[in-house]
């Protein structure tokens, strides 16, 4: 039990970690993480990556949304732009004639700046406009960038329509061609994004983001530039989708434009409001709901239907109406969402048997 | 220089639908201050109103004859005696569909009018009071239920239907050109002019639209006089509603009923905003530029290019003007 914030030295007050409780927490998922390639299943080392690959994007979501306050619903955009950037960066070190070992150390981080770089440019309008203006403006971006990936000039780079088969990666001789392989990866850099970002708003520039949630004025009369500040907060979150990108296109073997539309933008921005916005756990908890929905439909759909084919066809729009009652059902009623139910319950644990709620 | 004017028509008369549908989005605001996202997907729904009124009721078994294609006697005899491809012959036809347009378009606007009601008591009633974000963010979910209700519903894609007028072909020759312009398009023209004036006049004139006025300037203000804000915002709902079910009905007569009409209320959105949120003629204006944009994209660059055109003007105008043409400026106090 948690008697008090009783903090002796200032380095522990600085921890990232800062109890016992977040300490376990943590090193019992990151041993989960790493003994799960050996011992789970197929299906869910599958449903498992899937999970990785949003939760690093939604965590690059709650940067812009959740801590800096803007409100954005193009995020898809930048998870193409990083997906994308891997075949053809791959096919240009090709050209060069590097080996396939080392690609993915510069594919990857060329891929996070590519996305970063458009994600400044995306975020300019932020310094004029804010909240509503700001979410039709990058929505308008999402737009715009998925019709320049499909239009028919570029296609020699992108495959417009029909898309693009993607590589394997390689790291050093080690051929990552199986799910489980891919896996170990995608928990590894999830876990590093996570415990970046986490760290990221002990430092003046993650107080800035805060201040400027907060009120921007007041933010910016406190000395904060806000040019310097919204920026900084679309290139990290855009680096973030970037990184969720690339391990999209790592993971699967082909990718398309359409993958990356809206819905993916409503996906993320989902997940994240389920989960709550500007908390550390708010994506973990919003990206395992959105994850599971489609799957748990399936199975219940597979068990009331059997396989009938009137009924399967059912199962997309019921998950769509699932996503959107999801948003709708947390903004009204719990509106910090699941990460606030999780603390609730866990103060009642803690307190309990003495106090209640 | 006559394909020019063939474009500039077309373009302004598609401008014409947009103003029409972003009237919607721009009454709402008006009133509640709530940008609805999911304006499109209630377009749609008024599309595939119109679609089940007036094709599948009609086509129904219980359903009379005259309903599915009325042919009084007299109407067989002239239709016997003419030539093929005659503007009468259109005329007839129409004549024939119109128990079943009538039909369809009071059906869409009564559902609609409905459908917007519902909206408003279920999601936007709880919320008043609380932040823009977590309305702007109900109508996103919105998005999704709609779409995923759609998918429900109907099951038929790119269905046509019929069009709501004559829809006889005219020729003009300009500059040595011929001009084609269709009959059932300019009565478009006609409807969203007449309704965008009417619904203007009347947030001008009539003590209705006072109230929403009142209630667009102060919340607070406007209650303290008397005006029942909750009833101006189920109003400005079922206003928007029901014209985005007449402009579903217009739009589903162009392209037939299919679920990317939700996807057009998101360039509506890009006009509204570039012409200013709060402003019926800045939008009017903006609608019919983009309209204009798009039929020269289309022209120049291929059909494809006219999709981003909204997109790409409103991403420059918020730029040079972040509240839009003629939008006010909001005045924020810390």
């Amino acid at each position: 039990m948690i008697t008090g914030d009783l903090k002796a030295t200032y380095a522990a007050d600085e921890r990232v970690l800062n109890n016992s409780y977040k300490q376990t927490f943590v090193l019992a998922m990151a041993a989960l993480c790493a003994l799960m390639p050996f011992i789970a299943n197929d299906y869910i080392i599958l449903v498992a990556s899937q999970m990785g690959i949003m939760l690093i994007a939604v965590v690059g979501v709650n940067v812009v949304i959740g801590y800096t306050g803007l409100l954005s619903l193009g995020h898809a955009a930048f998870m193409a732009i990083g997906a994308y950037s891997i075949p053809i960066l791959h096919r240009l070190m090709e050209s060069i004639g590097l080996p396939d070992g080392i690609m993915p150390f510069l594919a990857i981080p060329g891929a996070i700046a590519i996305s970063a770089i458009i994600g400044i440019i995306v975020g300019l309008p932020s310094l004029r406009v804010k909240g509503l203006y700001l979410a039709v403006a990058t929505l308008s971006a999402n737009f715009i960038i998925i019709f320049l990936i499909e239009l028919e000039a570029f296609a020699p780079w992108t495959g417009g329509l029909v898309g693009l088969n993607t590589p394997d990666p390689n790291i050093l001789g080690w051929q990552l061609d199986t799910q489980r392989e891919m896996f170990a990866l995608i928990a590894a850099l999830a876990f590093i994004t996570i415990l970046a970002i986490q760290n990221l708003f002990r430092t003046r520039v993650g107080r800035a983001f805060i201040a400027i949630r907060e009120r921007d004025y007041s933010a910016e009369i406190l000395g904060i530039s806000l040019f310097r500040y919204k920026l900084m907060s679309f290139a990290i979150s855009a680096a973030c989708c970037g990184l969720a990108g690339a391990l999209f296109a790592y993971f699967y073997a082909r990718i398309l434009p359409e993958q990356f539309e809206l819905a993916l933008s409503l996906q993320l921005v989902a997940a994240l409001i389920v989960g709550g916005m500007g908390r550390t756990m708010g994506p973990v908890f919003g990206v395992m709901v959105i994850v599971m929905v489609p799957e748990v439909l399936k199975f219940t759909f597979g068990m009331v239907a059997g396989g009938a084919a009137e009924v399967v066809q059912l199962r997309a729009p019921v998950q769509e109406i699932i996503f959107g009652l999801l948003i709708i059902f947390f903004l009204m009623f719990e509106p910090l969402g699941i990460n606030q139910l999780v603390d609730r319950g866990i103060r009642a644990l803690n307190r309990w048997p003495f106090a209640r709620g | 220089m006559g394909e020019f004017i063939q474009f500039t028509l077309n373009g302004l008369m598609a401008g014409t639908i947009y103003a029409l549908i972003a009237v919607g989005i721009v009454s709402v605001f008006k009133a509640t201050k709530v940008v609805n996202f999911a304006h499109g997907y209630i377009i749609m729904f008024g599309a595939y109103f119109y679609f089940t009124f007036s094709v599948i009721v009609p086509g129904a078994e219980w359903a009379p004859d005259w309903l599915q294609s009325w042919e009084p006697a007299w109407m067989v005899a002239m239709k016997a005696d003419l030539p093929m491809f005659s503007p009468m012959g259109a005329v007839l036809d129409w004549l024939s569909n119109l128990p079943r347009i009538l039909l369809g378009l009071t059906g869409a606007v009564i559902c609609n009018a409905l459908l917007g009601l519902l909206i408003e008591r279920t999601l936007m009633r709880p919320l008043i009071g609380q932040s823009t974000f977590a309305m702007i963010m109900i109508t996103v979910g919105l998005i999704s239920v709609m779409s995923g209700t759609k998918g429900l519903i109907w099951t038929a894609d790119a269905e046509f239907v019929p069009h709501i007028a004559p829809n006889t072909p005219i020729r003009l020759n300009l500059f040595d050109t011929p001009i084609f312009l269709f009959g059932a398009d300019l009565v478009n023209v006609a409807v969203a002019l007449l309704l965008f004036g009417a619904i203007v006049a009347m947030v001008r004139y009539t003590k209705s639209g006072v109230a929403i006025r009142a209630t667009a300037e102060d919340q607070s203000t406007a209650y303290s006089m008397g005006i029942s804000v909750p009833r101006v915002f189920s109003r400005a709902w079922v206003l928007a509603a029901t014209t985005g079910a007449i402009a579903g009905a217009i739009l589903a007569t162009r392209n037939g009923v299919s679920p990317s009409l939700g996807l057009f209320g998101f360039s509506v959105l890009a006009i509204v905003l570039m012409g200013g949120l709060d402003s019926y003629v800045g939008v009017f204006i903006a609608a019919l530029t983009v309209g204009f944009l798009e039929a020269m994209a289309q022209w120049q660059f291929g059909g494809e290019f006219a999709e981003v055109v909204p997109y790409i003007a409103v991403l420059i105008v918020i730029l040079i003007r972040p509240h839009g043409l003629f939008g006010q400026k909001e005045v924020e106090r810390i």
